[in-house]
């Protein structure tokens, strides 16, 4: 090798990043620091730009994360993750034989790293291609985890400001021509109704099937509102809901649901 | 532990038994303790009588059935009493109703018909006596009965309180772990912590301030256990750290600003309320965001109330996914048990992108 050795260091957090260079600079001193990047996105950039031997790539970093930088960089370059204690990461890191450092970074631990890199550099090792697949196993481990695809809130409109209506307090939608009205506790867990431009249909799939169930073609209520049901004619039944004085129609196609009760 | 007078809803056993079919309101007890009333009574008016004592029996057993037919169907029919009218009168009325009509029938099955009391004297005395002394002692019986009732009512409505005190005693348990698991965060710690080190390292100024921040915080966060009740000063100042922390570890990415009206620092208010919303603006506003934002704090006094407002400028409200959701929906409880629906906590979006959360309650001092 004849140029000296350059590193990419990703870090959000500045104080970290310089902390890191300036340990670096006294493990390693041929060692160049040639690019320094706050996020994911940058880290990419940089590494096109610059094309370092060593990236060493925070994992928590805003809009993309240190995994997925590194699958964009892939075994171009020898990579070392580094993360603040998080036990299912470290896990990952440690069962895929991926370098990582724990934060705050030991300076022992950190030599050891450094040493590992120096002798693959000297012997022109280049980084073993088996890493693309193992990042990429990280990556749909790490973002498929916490991912969740149901619904949060809804979103009704109020003044200025989108009023936020967390899918626990609702009790029950009903859909109203091209809206959905929604019974939900508001203030102080009092009864509240609000107007959500989504309509019902749309929202039917994105709730927990657990807790919400349609009970006619235009409503659908939280299970854990409702206070009792009262038989009606023809196999159609009414849902009286608790601490609030709104009935609601349970039709034939829907009757069965409440058999049980 | 400190009082926080919070919506008792206790659910209590309710006061009318639902209606019975005749097995329960006869009963194997109750036909056990009216035999043992019924036979020494037969035995009692034999003695001096010429009628055999096994008809004397028979139509003791039958007025004390008939008794308490009457006594255990007023128990809960019909469903609703006349206010001015005690059920335990009720039901005392109606066995004592049910006990001529029992002893008439006695007579009539005993004797084989018509007990035709005009031509046989001796036997409109023995239905005299019948009556007296079925009315009386299924009176006495009667009442040691309800006496007995209302003190199993009375035992069932104390475990109900106990298991409702329990229940919430659970709560209030929980919302302290949560409260425990919701702050200390090896993350935050560990990157905090590896901040400081680099400070100290590199001999910074700022250092001796970030580690009073952190000590602050810390102090703040880990929760006395038997503290349920903090100040909104207290609060105040537990944010005003975390974000100063949090200001160290990314200045390129966070602003925030605190607007405080003193007047309502000695207010009372459940721990951690604003430091929720505070790193639920930073975790899941600012930090996610590349670029970082701005978090405005405003506590102030509405009306009668404590007004807490904490805006964000970074990302926004995903529209699904988990996150935010148990930070807050453990705030709302701790809003509830203490203030119960006085108090408020509202979400907003902020256009063009951020998150506003509101907490509005009742201000108290002490």
């Amino acid at each position: 090798m004849t140029h000296p050795p350059t590193v990419l260091i990703a870090d959000d957090e500045p104080v970290l990043r310089e902390a890191l260079a300036r340990l670096l600079a006294e493990l390693w001193p041929e060692l160049r620091v040639v690019a320094q990047a706050r996020n994911g996105r940058e880290a990419i950039a940089m590494f096109e730009e610059h094309r370092p031997d060593v990236c060493f790539l925070d994992v928590q970093m805003p809009g993309l994360s240190g995994v997925e930088a590194a699958r964009a960089i892939g075994h171009r370059a020898h990579l070392v993750f580094v993360t603040a204690f998080e036990q299912y990461a470290v896990e990952a890191f440690a069962r895929g034989a991926l370098d990582y450092l724990v934060k705050p970074v030991e300076r022992d631990r950190l030599r050891e790293t450094v040493e590992r890199l120096r002798e693959r550099l000297r012997t022109v090792q280049p980084p073993p291609a088996a890493t693309d697949e193992l990042i990429r196993e990280l990556a749909a481990r790490l973002s498929a985890a916490p991912r969740d695809t149901r619904l949060r809130w809804l979103r009704a409109g109020s003044g200025q400001a989108t009023r936020l209506i967390p899918v626990e307090e609702i009790d029950f939608l009903r859909a109203d021509e091209k809206y959905t009205l929604v019974g939900w506790r508001g203030d102080g867990a009092r009864p509240g109704e609000a107007l959500v431009r989504t309509p019902l249909k749309e929202l039917a799939g994105q709730l927990d099937p657990e807790q919400f169930v349609q009970v006619h073609r235009s409503v659908i209520v939280n299970l854990g509102s409702v206070s009792h049901v009262t038989r009606g004619l023809n196999e159609t039944a009414t849902i009286h809901l608790k601490g609030r004085p709104e009935t609601l129609p349970v039709s034939r196609a829907y009757a069965h649901l409440f058999r049980q009760m | 532990m400190s009082s926080s007078p919070g919506p008792l809803q206790m659910k209590l056993p309710s006061t009318a038994a639902a209606p019975a079919g005749l097995t329960s309101v006869l009963g194997l007890r109750r036909l056990a303790i009216m035999l043992m009333v019924a036979v020494p009574i037969a035995a009692l008016i034999s003695i001096d009588s010429e009628t055999r004592f096994a008809t004397w029996l028979a139509r003791s057993i039958i007025v004390g059935t008939g008794a308490l037919v009457g006594f255990g169907l007023a128990e809960s029919r019909p469903r609703r009493l006349p206010r001015w009218l005690g059920r335990w009168v009720f039901q005392l009325l109606a066995m004592a109703l049910a006990v001529p009509f029992a002893a008439y029938a006695a007579y009539w099955i005993t004797v084989g018909g018509a007990p035709e009391f005009m031509a046989n004297p001796k036997r409109f005395v023995g239905f005299g006596q019948l009556t007296i002394a079925g009315i009386f002692f299924g009176a006495w019986v009667a009442l040691g009965a309800m006496i007995r009732q209302r003190d199993a009512r009375a035992h069932a409505l104390s475990l109900a309180f106990e298991r409702e005190r329990r229940e919430l005693e659970r709560q209030a348990v929980e919302a302290r772990t949560q409260l425990l698991r919701s702050q200390i965060q090896p993350h935050f710690l560990f990157n905090t912590l590896a901040n400081i080190q680099a400070l100290v390292e590199t001999g910074s100024p700022h250092a001796p301030q970030v580690l009073a921040s952190l000590i602050a915080y810390l102090k703040a966060a880990v929760p006395q256990l038997d503290e349920t009740v903090s100040t909104v000063g207290r609060e105040v100042e537990l944010a005003r750290a975390y974000l100063e922390l949090m200001r160290m570890r990314m200045p390129d990415r966070l602003r925030f600003a605190l607007d405080i009206d003193p007047s309502v620092l000695a207010c009372r208010c459940p721990p951690t309320t604003l430091l929720t919303l505070v790193e639920n603006a930073v975790r899941h506003g600012i930090d996610p965001a590349e670029d970082g934002g701005a978090i405005d704090v405003a506590v102030k006094r509405s009306g009668g109330d404590v007004l807490i407002r904490v805006e964000d400028t970074g990302v926004g409200p995903g529209v699904s996914g988990a996150g935010t959701g148990t930070g807050l929906k453990a705030l709302r409880e701790r809003l509830t048990m203490a203030f119960g629906d006085a108090a408020a906590l509202r979400l907003f979006e902020r256009p063009p992108h951020g998150f506003i959360a509101e907490v509005q309650f009742p201000a108290e001092t002490g």
